[in-house]
């Protein structure tokens, strides 16, 4: 981690030198986090209410639903992680006015650290410690979990057929995981690319 | 003997699943063979016509092979040397690689030659119970003499002394199916799920799947067993939903479909590969499970059964066919059911010698052999076998020279898997041993494991059982044409035992536990299965009596006249073949060992030289050691004062930080908190206590009031996860009625305290200009949002826990790390100091303020001052417990100050309070102290403590006494807070 | 054990925590013999052999409690039902 900059993996080869690297890696810089919690009995009424404002209604079981503006990930029963990279620097003000008198909205920007992953390997990197079917015929695009790996909570969506992955993990524990995965993905060699949506 | 590779003189010209273009040297016992791929350790020692493996456990009897596969009790080997040494290796699952090291255990100086062979002539000393008669008394002698001694005398391998230097990983599965077992039934069932496109999973422990099939010279269609099984396995890589994974052992079987696997990732090579592990344990979730995996033979029982040369019937076979081995020249072959005369034709077809096959029962024999109708009495030969002792069934006894005794008592299914329930196996009286019995769910078992002990009966079953398993999960399915196999025999009337014998009769081969032993323990009253296992530690060994245990269960029942389904079966637990500590830990070792969790500024601290210590899953700065410091006693009297003085700054970032929302966000923290929360205004922070239901402190921390619906609650680091666990069971569970929504903001914000005299001058150069942090404006016990000058939003709250005039200041998480350089840059001036956890600790048991040591769960409010808080006019957590009697004794142990009466004596926490004067026992313990620190502000040890009846007794003497660091202290008990009782410099 | 979570589907039960009884209720503070109440709530649990219902908590999941019908002897898993729908107190 460097000074002045909020990057916290740094671009280059881990493990297995030779061939294609199994695992890339980037991290998803520039995006403002929110956690949304509809008021008691108001689900129903949130989802609509983004739908008429944003145009993607919240997703009410364990999927991801996004335009190019905002995407909502399902994150518990009447619950949603907000992201977003047009927020201007408040979220918490960007999504009030369609949804404030409906939920509780929490600006989570910095609580988290988001990735994606992809390469040849990625089912069989996130196998050694994700306790969870990533099989296309069990988890597929859209598809959300709420899980751990190595003791470490994970946030987990698939945002494309390839396979490619976003997982989001809480700051602090984020170099842990980050080791973890690192180690995980060194038999098929590990690229850290350049962060997406930098600057 | 470098160089000069014996040449392989029991190697058969041709045949063999082994591939002779590819020759590997290896040592054995410090001498170089040479096997080929292809081979176990096992094989290559046969074909190099190596037939002492091993000194017994118990009598360091010499032992030699007798199985082929997993089950085998005698041949255990060290693996390798250095830190890589692995002791207890069965040699007959030990792939062959060039170079590996292997040397026999258990035996001293040498193999041949054993000093301790003499525990053969001290037998009685070690039968049955010996531990427990032998080794019982006098206690004291155990750890100097007793276990050494048995440590040394009856003892398996060597372990590795230094760290292992190899990778273990696990991985999770899941699978429609998972089959367990890749011989026929295995293959037939994988293939069959396979072409139905259910997500299959097929497990095979060799690696060569195949199973018997390997095994046998037995032809299907027409052509030789194993090459249908190559055929089935290329098959089934082509199915893009089929997984196999072979040298890989199923261990476990658990709840809900979930099986333990355990992955030989290399240990076929001499080291792993770099980046790869050694060996991955998988975690397996399937939805159904075909067991497949076969059936153990099992030995006969006669005098001397154990001697090298006496192998089984199937080994035999499998050394023969599989690795063009030949295990003896001249054979004699012993066998109670018709696979004697398949092993003596066998032998024939090898080239052997068979000079007699011995079976009780009037059964056709095989060609060119002599049959003859009795038993195999008595194995004959020192460190090898050299003949046997026949029982003809006309009485007459004849000897007849062998080197080689295969033998077969029938095959007993490896059904522990079933097992793993609590299932317990089903006596079948026309096979004539258990069978599974009640299956846990999901599974369906198949094969010999199942009592199918012909190919062609396997090969249906597997078939049979993938369909039905494709069937309960909506897979339509079409039977996989099964070819035609050879004739098969399988006639068997069990022996169990020689009547009559001579010599030592073993049944468990590695516990060294003969028939006698059983018979003296029900002698003694040791009759269910059971009692017998532990008192003779039958099937207690590292292969679980895999060959010993129905044998066993044979003899105890008839000596207590019961059946054998009335005598039942041991328990089976997991793991079916040991699992090494290694693969179990997994990654989770050294800095790994669970994961750290770091704040914001953590980098920032590094630079500052600061000591780190774990608190929970934090990493946190202790102190901040500097030049000139030689103990952390200095730099912490150093940080306090400075703060004290100056101005100091902590990171406090890792408290538990929850954002409450909701209508009815003022009523939850009334039912959460046990004092009260209208009043609080907009703006304004307030200490806030929690307790259990059960009326005991759990947890405190401030609660400030950011808008009309919206709280900020903060936890003590250590509850911060249970605090927030407890209130989703009071919102969820209590009181779902509730509008309330409440997230962790733990990991948003980094939070820093800013801490003494001139902490407002501090914050004044780093906040925006137009904010008003004077006394009037922004007042102790102020929350309020802010801008700094460099336009980072803030959260500041007028909150101290040094008892200075403080604040505690939070940022974006990202911004943590900026924010704390800039309040350092713009301190200097002032003479700032950061403080680590040590310096924070001194400071708030100078004023008094309970942490975690008071809250220790068995503290309540009474106990900590906190009596007064405790609101009478509503509900909440613990309201009506925390009344009881008991609870509100004044006799309870209470919060006290302490001082040294001897101002440079030393005490500390853990400590036990005493009355002067009274020896310091349990009886008369009146308290202990909770925490202790030097007070750099009064220049001597303070500490606080609870101790009974303490609010009255400020001003007593009481004695500190402290056994574990040899400390005896007489202290000052006194109120609590020791600096600014009036708390004056908070308020400035 | 795997707990079939209604939001999350089949999970390890590792990600769970487990409190017991689900089938007790928070006694009325006001009554006058209260303080008898509370001590059972707080202390006392059946220990069944056979079908139970119990609270489990999805902490490494979507943080939900749950009521789960198990058997004790064979963990069987019936029914699994988010806690609020039973009512509170
Ligand atoms: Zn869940």
């Amino acid at each position: 981690m460097s000074e002045g900059s909020n990057s916290v993996l740094i671009p280059g080869r881990t493990g297995r030198a030779d061939g294609r690297a199994g695992l890339l890696v980037r991290e998803c810089q520039g995006l403002a986090l929110a956690s949304l919690v509809a008021r008691r009995g108001r689900v129903r009424e949130a989802a609509e209410a983004a739908r008429a404002a944003f145009g993607v209604a919240l997703p009410l079981v364990a999927r991801a639903a996004g335009n190019e503006r905002v995407t909502f990930v399902w994150a518990g029963p009447g619950q949603w992680l907000v992201e977003t990279s047009d927020a201007r620097g408040d979220i918490e003000a960007f999504l009030a006015p369609a949804l404030g008198s409906l939920a509780a909205i929490c600006d989570q920007s910095d609580s988290r650290v988001v990735i994606e992953l992809a390469g040849t390997a990625v089912r069989d990197v996130l196998a050694k410690g994700v306790p969870i079917d990533l099989h296309p015929r069990a988890f597929g695009v859209g598809d959300v979990a709420l899980t751990a790996a190595h003791h470490v909570g994970l946030h987990l969506r698939q945002v494309s057929e390839e396979p490619r992955y976003r997982i989001s993990v809480v700051r602090s524990y984020f170099g842990s995981f980050r080791h973890w995965l690192e180690s995980s993905a060194a038999e098929f060699g590990c690229e850290v690319l350049a962060p997406l949506g930098a600057g | 003997m470098s160089g000069g590779a014996s040449t392989q003189p029991r190697r058969l010209a041709s045949g063999g699943a082994i591939d002779r273009s590819q020759p590997l040297e290896f040592r054995f016992d410090g001498r170089t063979y040479t096997g080929y791929a292809g081979d176990t350790l096992a094989s290559a020692l046969v074909a190099n016509g190596v037939r002492l493996l091993g000194r017994s456990f118990k009598y360091h009897r010499p032992r030699g092979l007798l199985c082929a596969g997993p089950e085998e009790p005698n041949a255990l080997v060290e693996l390798r040397d250095g830190a890589r040494r692995e002791p207890n290796t069965r040699a007959t699952v030990v792939e062959l690689f060039g170079g590996l090291e292997a040397a026999s255990q258990n035996r001293w100086p040498s193999l041949a030659f054993d000093v301790l062979a003499v525990n053969r002539w001290l037998g009685p000393v070690f039968a049955a119970g010996f531990y427990y008669k032998t080794f019982m008394w006098p206690a004291a002698f155990w750890e100097r003499l007793y276990e050494p001694l048995i440590r040394r005398a009856a003892g398996l391998g060597r372990i590795a002394t230094g760290p292992d230097p190899d990778g273990y990983e696990k991985s999770y599965a899941f699978c429609d199916l998972l089959v367990i077992g890749a011989g026929p039934a295995g293959l037939a069932a994988a293939l069959t799920a396979g072409r139905a496109g259910l997500r299959v999973l097929l497990i095979d422990e060799d690696f060569l799947p195949g199973g018997r099939l390997n095994a046998e010279r037995q032809l299907l269609d027409g052509r030789p067993a194993r090459e249908w099984a190559a055929a089935a396995v290329a098959e089934l890589g082509s199915l893009p939903s089929v997984r196999l994974m072979r040298r890989t052992t199923v261990v476990g079987c658990y709840d809900h479909g979930v099986y333990g696997a355990l992955e030989r990732v290399h240990d076929h090579r001499p080291a792993p590969p770099p980046f790869e592990p050694r060996q991955r344990l998988w975690r397996i979730a399937c939805r159904h499970c075909v067991l497949a995996s076969g059936a153990y033979e099992r030995p006969l029982l006669f005098g001397d059964n154990d001697l090298p040369g006496v192998m089984l019937a199937g080994a035999v076979r499998t050394y023969a066919n599989r690795f063009a081995a030949l295990a003896g020249r001249r054979a004699v072959v012993f066998a109670d059911n018709d696979e004697g005369a398949v092993t003596a034709a066998d032998l024939v077809a090898a080239g052997a010698d068979v000079v007699a096959l011995v079976d009780p029962r009037t059964a056709p024999g095989a060609t060119g052999v002599e049959r003859i109708a009795g038993v195999v009495r008595r194995a004959i030969g020192g460190q090898g076998l050299r003949g046997v002792e026949i029982l003809a069934a006309d009485g007459s006894v004849r000897r007849i020279a062998c080197d080689l005794l295969a033998m077969s008592g029938g095959w007993s299914p490896a059904l522990q898997l079933t097992a793993h329930h609590g299932g317990r196996p089903r006596w079948d009286d026309r096979l004539g041993t258990f069978l599974p019995g009640t299956l846990p769910a999901g599974m369906m078992v198949a094969g010999a494991a199942n009592g199918d002990f012909t190919t062609e009966a396997a090969l249906a079953a597997g078939v049979r059982a993938a369909l039905a398993a494709a069937a309960a999960l909506g897979h339509a399915a079409a039977p996989v044409a099964l070819p035609s196999v050879s004739p098969e025999s399988v006639g068997h009337r069990p022996l169990w035992e020689v009547a009559g014998t001579r010599g030592k009769c073993f049944v468990d081969f590695q516990h060294d536990v003969a028939v006698t032993d059983i018979e003296l323990a029900e002698r003694e009253g040791y009759r269910a299965a059971e009692h017998m296992k532990r008192y003779t530690t039958l099937g207690m060994a590292t292969d679980q009596g895999k060959t010993a245990s129905l044998n066993g269960l044979a003899v105890l029942a008839a000596r207590t006249g019961r059946s054998i389904a009335a005598t039942g079966t041991t328990t089976f637990r997991p793991p079916v073949v040991p699992v090494a500590i290694g693969a179990l830990a997994g990654t989770h070792r050294g800095r790994d060992f669970r994961p750290l969790r770091l704040t914001a500024a953590h980098a920032w601290a590094v630079e500052q030289g600061a000591i780190f210590m774990e608190t929970g899953p934090w990493l946190r700065a202790q102190y901040f050691p500097r030049p000139g410091e030689p103990t952390w006693l200095e730099s912490v009297t150093r940080e306090v004062n400075a703060t004290r003085q100056a101005v100091g700054v902590c990171d406090v970032s890792t408290l538990g930080k929850i954002d409450l929302q909701g209508p009815d966000a003022c009523e939850f923290l009334e039912r959460l908190y046990v004092n009260g929360w209208r009043t609080l205004a907009v703006g304004r922070a307030r200490y806030g206590l929690m307790l259990r239901e059960d009326g005991m402190v759990m947890d405190d921390g401030t609660v400030s009031r950011l808008g009309e619906h919206r709280y900020l609650i903060t936890t003590t680091t250590a509850n911060a996860v249970a605090v927030f666990q407890h209130m989703q069971w009071c919102h969820q569970v209590l009181w779902p009625g509730l509008d309330v929504q409440f997230v962790s903001v733990s990991d948003q914000w980094a939070q820093y305290s800013v801490a003494g005299p001139r902490a407002r001058e501090l914050l004044r150069a780093v906040v925006a200009a137009e904010h008003d942090l004077s006394n009037e404006a922004f007042p102790y016990m102020a929350a309020g949002t802010l801008r700094l000058r460099d336009d980072t939003v803030a959260r500041l709250f007028r909150i101290s826990f040094s008892g200075e005039h403080a604040y505690e200041i939070a940022v974006p998480a990202r911004a943590g790390e900026r924010v704390v350089r800039m309040l350092m840059a713009a301190g200097a001036p002032l003479g700032v100091t950061p403080y680590g956890l040590e310096a924070l600790g001194a400071m708030r048991i100078e004023k008094g303020h309970v942490a975690g040591n008071e809250l220790s769960g068995q503290t309540t409010a009474h106990d900590l001052g906190f009596g007064k808080m405790l609101s009478t006019k509503k509900d909440y957590i613990g309201a009506v417990l925390a009344r009881r009697a008991a609870l509100t004794d004044p006799d309870r142990p209470r919060l006290v100050g302490l001082a040294p009466v001897g101002r440079g004596d030393r005490f500390g926490a853990g400590a036990h309070l005493v009355r002067r004067g009274v020896e310091p026992v349990a009886a008369a313990d009146e308290g202990y102290v909770t925490s202790a620190a030097f007070s750099p502000t009064l220049g001597h040890w303070i500490g606080l403590g609870l101790l009974r009846r303490g609010p009255e007794r400020h001003g007593e003497r009481v004695v500190a006494f402290d056994p574990l660091r040899g400390r005896r202290t007489e202290l000052e008990v006194r109120d609590p807070v020791f600096v600014d009782p009036a708390g004056e410099r908070l308020r400035v | 054990m795997r707990i079939p979570c209604p939001h999350c589907g089949l999970r390890g039960h590792e990600e769970f925590a487990y409190l017991g009884d689900a089938t007790l209720r928070r006694p009325d503070p006001a009554a006058p013999d209260a303080e008898r109440a509370f001590a059972e709530y707080a202390y006392r649990r059946d220990n069944p052999a056979g079908r139970h219902r119990e609270l489990w908590y999805h902490a490494q999941g979507c943080g939900t409690w749950l009521v789960v019908e198990r058997d004790t002897l064979t963990h069987e898993i019936g029914r699994v039902t988010e806690a609020r729908e039973q009512g509170g107190s």
